[in-house]
């Protein structure tokens, strides 16, 4: 489903990205990987909430944007409704790649069957017409390289969590004002109570290595579960 | 209610006609319009141009962005090109875009353009560039009449009367009578009483507006108002035109190109199924054979693959000039009737559209006031005429060709007074809004100096050096941004279309 290419100014010299959002760009999902670096801006508009690798490893931390596979609240036609969008999505179709030698620079990889990707000529250039980089190839190179770097953090804020016991499972169960039911099943959040029963000496290892701002970060974002579910009511009640 | 005053006839059909018609009924839903065209009078098509005011006229008469390019086989229009007119070399081309220079800092601005090695334009605007690549001024996904750059269109005049003529009367409520006028009723030289049509009989209404080209029906015929020849300053009074059909997929270019002949210029306007090309000449210098032969010259260097056994321009005589008055008594003109100039920057759509704003917002609302309005309307018509004509004027007497006719465009006698001082004043300082304080000044001081630079005219000896170059780079970065984003405007109007793209084109062979 996937076909990944190192992207280079011979094959991509013409090669246009839709940046516009909605379903048929591949936005329809019911929540994205976020790092804790991107907790702050994301807890403006989503809830924040952990679910344990598929291989039992860790934890890994979501943006929630729906209640079921392939759905997303916060798409509205061609709009994503929201002042921050996950640096996982914006990316798209860009991924970060294996160096070309060992220990050398993460290279940038496209995903050419991506839906992102344009064969009509409309859609944002990568490169210009001399092979140079276009802004929008230089914003993206600078937000793969960020996601990149803090994705390689994101397992010593879950060791953290678990070091002080502070994950609890997290399930939810609505009722819908049409009489219908809504659940999530299988996350975690953070226990608000052990945490702010730690000791002085545990608060200050988290404040030392920078965790304290993501934890209340993700504690805040649990208030934007009641705006996902109105914006699920909302979209019951028109369909 | 006693002395209401509502009710409009419009004579004429056209693109003057069905625009004033519906753009009156938009915004005076109180009047009663009635517009009465004759069955078989062909239309000339007054323009195929339009200026970036177009956009918000059809955002009045509320017609979608999609539905008027699709209807009227239109394109976008960032504005003018002009080539050869300085001195007719390789490389003697210069763009007039429709956006402007930045708002503030003029002094610093032209300042960097100077010590710069960029074109006048491409130093103003990131257009210049857009425009070189064929760029369209915005992506499909904008909201209607939207655009990161300022534009109009390209259209074809036949059928954007026709979109115009179903609108207004499906829509807006627009009466239209098929009938021939037969008399104008009322004594000569005065207010219009009513006028006698041939089936279908005595039409009454208490204002009239004359749509009936260079007929001049009402304000010419009955009301008198003389016609001021404007010939000695703008000599062009012929042209040929012809329609050349275009290859699938040719690119298609982002402004009118005009270029300069021995005895005048060429347009070249592009739209999504053809080109509309002419040839403009004065007959004073060359005979219709030379203006043919130059046509088809052209055709040949920039159609190569056209037909050229096949196509039958169309020949045209204009007189240049306008009425001393455009409204007189109930009788207001709007079109040719009003005035006609060669279409070197496309005035004649955008002075229906100034016309009818200025109707629209000050109709008289009994007989006794009409007269007044009637004065002000003329005084600032007459006004926008004379700006017209000098600053058409202006694109001949900066060249430096040799041809007889260019040596008599550049004689002191043809030069209107006013210019004459302007240039006089604009070697020590460049145009400003103190050369041009109206209200929607016809052609604002930007339009100036993108013909003045774009033509090689001396910057103020007393600029002084551009402080910093950070205005350039961040035009420059601007530049970079949109020639990424914005596609070419054959991709955004055939995609709008339905059209498939060739995927050659595209770099879908590179990604497989």
């Amino acid at each position: 489903m996937s076909n990944h290419q190192s992207l280079n100014t011979k094959e991509h010299a013409e090669l246009r990205i839709h940046t516009d959002h909605g379903v048929e760009r591949g936005d329809a999902v019911m929540a994205c990987l976020i790092v804790p670096h991107e907790f702050r801006q994301v807890q403006g508009d989503y809830p924040i909430l952990f679910r344990r690798n598929d291989d039992g490893s860790g934890f890994n931390a979501l943006a929630m944007l729906g209640f079921e596979n392939g759905e997303n609240l916060y798409l509205e036609g061609d709009k994503w409704d929201a002042s921050y969008i996950p640096l996982s999505m914006s990316i798209k179709p860009f991924l970060v790649g294996r160096p070309r030698e060992e220990g050398g620079e993460p290279q940038v990889h496209i995903d050419m069957d991506h839906p992102r990707v344009s064969t009509s000529g409309e859609g944002t250039r990568v490169f210009d017409e001399d092979g140079r980089p276009t802004p929008f190839l230089e914003r993206i190179s600078d937000q793969l390289g960020a996601l990149h770097a803090w994705f390689q953090e994101t397992p010593a804020f879950f060791q953290a969590l678990e070091r002080y016991d502070l994950l609890e499972p997290f399930s939810l169960d609505v009722p819908l004002s049409n009489g219908t039911r809504q659940s999530l099943v299988g996350y975690h959040i953070i226990n608000e109570d052990k945490f702010f029963a730690l000791d002085v000496t545990a608060l200050d290892e988290l404040r030392q290595t920078g965790m304290l701002t993501p934890i209340f970060m993700a504690l805040a974002s649990l208030s934007q579960l009641s705006g996902l579910i109105s914006r699920k009511d909302r979209k019951e009640n028109l369909g | 209610m006693p002395g209401t005053f509502d009710k409009v006839a419009i004579v004429g059909g056209g693109t003057a006609g069905w625009l004033t018609a519906g753009l009156l009924a938009a915004r005076r839903p109180d009047l009663a319009i009635t517009l009465i065209e004759a069955p078989d009078i062909a239309t000339i098509g007054v323009g195929e141009g339009t200026w970036p005011t177009m956009r918000e006229t059809l955002r009045t008469l509320g017609i979608p962005e999609t539905e008027f390019l699709r209807e009227c086989d239109a394109s976008f229009k960032q504005g003018s090109r002009f080539d050869g007119w300085v001195d007719g070399s390789e490389r003697d081309s210069y763009l007039h875009p429709f956006t402007a220079p930045p708002a503030s800092q003029t002094g610093q601005v032209l300042a960097a353009f100077r010590d710069g090695d960029e074109t006048f334009a491409q130093a103003m605007s990131p257009q210049a560039d857009v425009c070189a690549r064929d760029l369209a001024p915005r992506q499909r996904a904008m909201p209607d009449y939207a655009g990161t750059l300022n534009y109009g269109y390209h259209l074809d005049a036949g059928k954007f009367a026709e979109l115009l003529k179903r609108h207004a009367t499906t829509r807006l409520g627009v009466t239209h009578i098929s009938d021939r006028v037969d008399k104008v009723l009322g004594p000569q030289g005065s207010s219009i009483e009513g006028l006698l049509l041939a089936k279908t009989g005595r039409l009454e209404a208490d204002f009239f507006i004359d749509c009936t080209g260079m007929a001049a029906l009402l304000i010419g015929e009955h009301c008198g108002s003389g016609w001021v020849d404007r010939s000695d300053v703008s000599f062009n009074d012929r042209a040929l035109a012809v329609q050349v059909p275009v290859e699938a997929g040719s690119p298609i270019a982002s402004q009118t190109v005009g270029t300069a002949h021995e005895a005048g210029w060429l347009w070249d306007i592009a739209l999504p199924t053809r080109r509309g090309i002419g040839c403009v000449y004065s007959s004073r210098f060359i005979d219709d054979q030379r203006a043919a032969e130059l046509l088809d010259a052209y055709i040949a260097e920039h159609l190569p693959h056209a037909d050229r056994s096949q196509l039958a321009p169309r020949k045209l005589a204009f007189p240049t000039g306008h009425r001393e008055k455009f409204w007189v008594g109930n009788c207001l003109a709007i079109g040719m009737s009003a005035g006609f100039i060669e279409p070197l920057e496309a005035s004649a759509i955008v002075m229906i559209e100034l016309s009818c704003r200025m109707l629209a917002e000050n109709f008289p609302e009994r007989p006794e006031t009409a007269a007044l309005h009637a004065e002000k309307f003329n005084e600032r018509f007459l006004y926008r005429w004379d700006r017209i004509v000098e600053f058409l004027k202006l694109h001949y007497v900066l060249s430096r060709r040799s041809e007889p006719y260019w040596l008599a465009q550049r004689e002191a006698a043809s030069i209107p007074p006013r210019l004459a001082a302007q240039l006089e004043l604009w070697r020590d300082a460049p145009p400003s809004n103190w050369d041009f304080p109206q209200q929607d000044e016809i052609f604002s001081a930007a339009s100036q100096q993108y013909v003045l630079y774009g033509m090689g005219f001396d910057l103020p000896a007393s600029l002084a050096r551009a402080p910093t170059a950070q205005g350039a780079v961040a035009m420059r970065e601007k530049t970079r941004a949109l020639l990424a984003a914005l596609p070419s405007n054959r991709d955004y109007l055939d995609r709008m279309n339905n059209i498939a793209a060739n995927p050659a084109a595209h770099g879908e062979l590179a990604g497989s």
